[in-house]
Formats: C-alpha cells, sequence, structure tokens
C-alpha cells in the first residue's frame, strides 16, 4: 500500500513536471523531446492500471511513430529558439489560464467526491489475460467500428498526401 | 483538512485528478503558444490525458471496454496528427513560418 502510494505520487510528479516543460519551453524541438517523456510515462500509468497492451501501443505508437513525426517536420522547417512563442496580452492570458485551472479544478473536485479505491472485481481480467480478451473484443463486438477505422485512415493518408503536394501553400491559384 | 489515508489509498480519483491536471497543461499550450506544432502538441497532450481517465474507470468497471476506446482514440490521434502537420507544411511553403498569426490570410 505504502509502496504503491509513493510508486504513484513519483509518476505523477514526474508527469506533471515534464507536461510542464512541454508548455513552457521557447524551443519546439525541446518541447517535442519533454512530450516523449510524458508519453513514456503515461505508458507506465498504464502498466500500473493493468493495460499492458495499451502501455506497450503507447510506447510503439506515440512515443515511436507520432513524436518522430513531430520532430522530422520541426527538423523540416529548421526553426530557432522563438522570441516571442506566447501569445501577447496580459489580461487575456490570465483568463486563458483561470480557465484551464477551472476545468483543472472541476476535474479535482470530481476526483474528490469518488474517492474509491481500484479492486479488482471479481469478472475481471487476469493480468496475463488482457491482451487475448482485448482481442477477442476488438474482432467481435467492435469489429464495425474497427473496419471504419481502417477507411478512416486510409482517406486520411490520401488526403494529407494531397494536402502536402499542393503548389504555394495555401494560396494556390488554380 | 486532507485525510492521510485517502491520500494513501491510490483510487480512481488520484488518477482522474493527474488526468485533470495534464489535461489542463494540453489546454493552456493549445491557447496560449503561437507555434502550430506545439499547439498540435499540447492537442496530443489533452488526448493522452483522457486516455489515461478511459484506462482507470477501465479499471474501475473491470472491463475492457474503455481499453477498446483508447486504442480508438490512439488512431485518431495519429491520423490527426498526420493531418495537422500537413497543414503546418503547407502553411510553410507560402509563409516560411508555422506562426498561428499567419492563419489569419488563408484564401480557401
Amino acid at each position: 500500500m505504502m509502496m504503491e502510494a509513493i510508486a504513484f505520487y513519483m509518476l505523477a510528479g514526474f508527469l506533471i513536471f515534464f507536461s510542464y516543460k512541454v508548455i513552457s519551453v521557447p524551443n519546439p524541438l525541446h518541447s517535442a523531446l519533454y512530450l516523449v517523456l510524458t508519453m513514456l510515462g503515461l505508458a507506465s500509468a498504464f502498466f500500473n492500471l493493468g493495460a499492458q497492451f495499451i502501455a506497450g501501443v503507447q510506447v510503439i505508437v506515440y512515443a515511436g511513430a507520432v513524436m518522430v513525426l513531430f520532430v522530422m517536420v520541426l527538423m523540416l522547417f529548421d526553426l530557432k529558439t522563438e522570441i516571442r512563442s506566447f501569445s501577447r496580452g496580459l489580461i487575456s492570458g490570465a483568463l486563458k489560464v483561470m480557465s484551464a485551472a477551472l476545468i483543472a479544478g472541476l476535474a479535482l473536485g470530481g476526483a474528490r467526491s469518488s474517492v474509491t479505491v481500484l479492486d479488482a472485481p471479481a469478472g475481471a481480467a487476469v493480468p496475463g489475460d488482457v491482451t487475448r480478451q482485448l482481442g477477442i473484443l476488438l474482432y467481435t463486438k467492435y469489429l464495425f467500428a474497427f473496419e471504419i477505422l481502417g477507411i478512416l485512415l486510409l482517406a486520411v493518408a490520401v488526403g494529407v498526401v494531397a494536402v502536402s503536394r499542393m503548389k504555394g501553400g495555401t494560396h494556390a491559384r488554380h | 483538512m486532507l485525510d492521510t489515508e485517502a491520500l494513501m489509498r491510490i483510487g480512481l480519483g488520484h488518477y482522474i485528478a493527474l488526468s485533470g491536471i495534464i489535461f489542463s497543461f494540453g489546454m493552456i499550450a493549445v491557447m496560449m503558444r503561437k507555434n502550430v506544432i506545439v499547439m498540435l502538441m499540447g492537442v496530443e497532450l489533452m488526448l493522452n490525458a483522457v486516455n489515461l481517465s478511459f484506462v482507470a474507470f477501465a479499471k474501475e468497471a473491470g472491463n475492457l471496454n474503455g481499453h477498446i476506446m483508447v486504442f480508438f482514440v490512439m488512431t485518431i490521434a495519429a491520423a490527426e496528427a498526420g493531418v495537422g502537420l500537413a497543414l503546418a507544411v503547407a502553411i510553410y511553403k507560402k509563409f516560411h513560418e508555422v506562426n498561428i498569426r499567419f492563419f489569419e490570410q488563408l484564401k480557401g
């Protein structure tokens, strides 16, 4: 119990620190690298919650593929550290931070009013079996959604190639 | 008055609180940064926070429907990152910078 609490608070501090660094460092490349660390921390949080397959997919898809895409595009642009990387306006900035803090406060209030302990129910999946059950569920109950997702990915792949090949960027004349 | 017992017993509430804090950081990134790519990173941060709460609720409920939803959200997020970065490349070709203030000059 005690070790679990210490591990959770260390993980939470790690995640909050690195996600704060993502939004506060002026260099976009450093933001991307801190985001990789945040993704890896979230993968270990998923592992703690008994979602081994999701943790693996998080590492492969997010920390691997998506962040490589981000870093590659940043390298392509050759962006230096920006002089003014935050939006101007003290009052509007304060309002933006306050609205985000309101969202966080709502979540914290909801969390405080629902202090239950994560005990595994009687019918829960045993740890080694989660991936098998996930696969069975994905190919039976959610088969239609899975196929639709494949079609969506095909459309997105074609659309991305079409958008990035537009001559003259967004101001192309036809 | 903080209850030490409730703080030490790690439960659903702790994970939801962590998820809410990370979500608000992503929201601040989208609203306050000027670089389009960092704004997309903020969107990724928000989607990841929601994934964390999905997995925590799936453990609470004792079934795997939340895991399926996380799987779908990850696929959509990868597609969204691809489209967003393609748009950023298209903006960069014209203006040689990826700053949100150029988005007011888009035509068609």
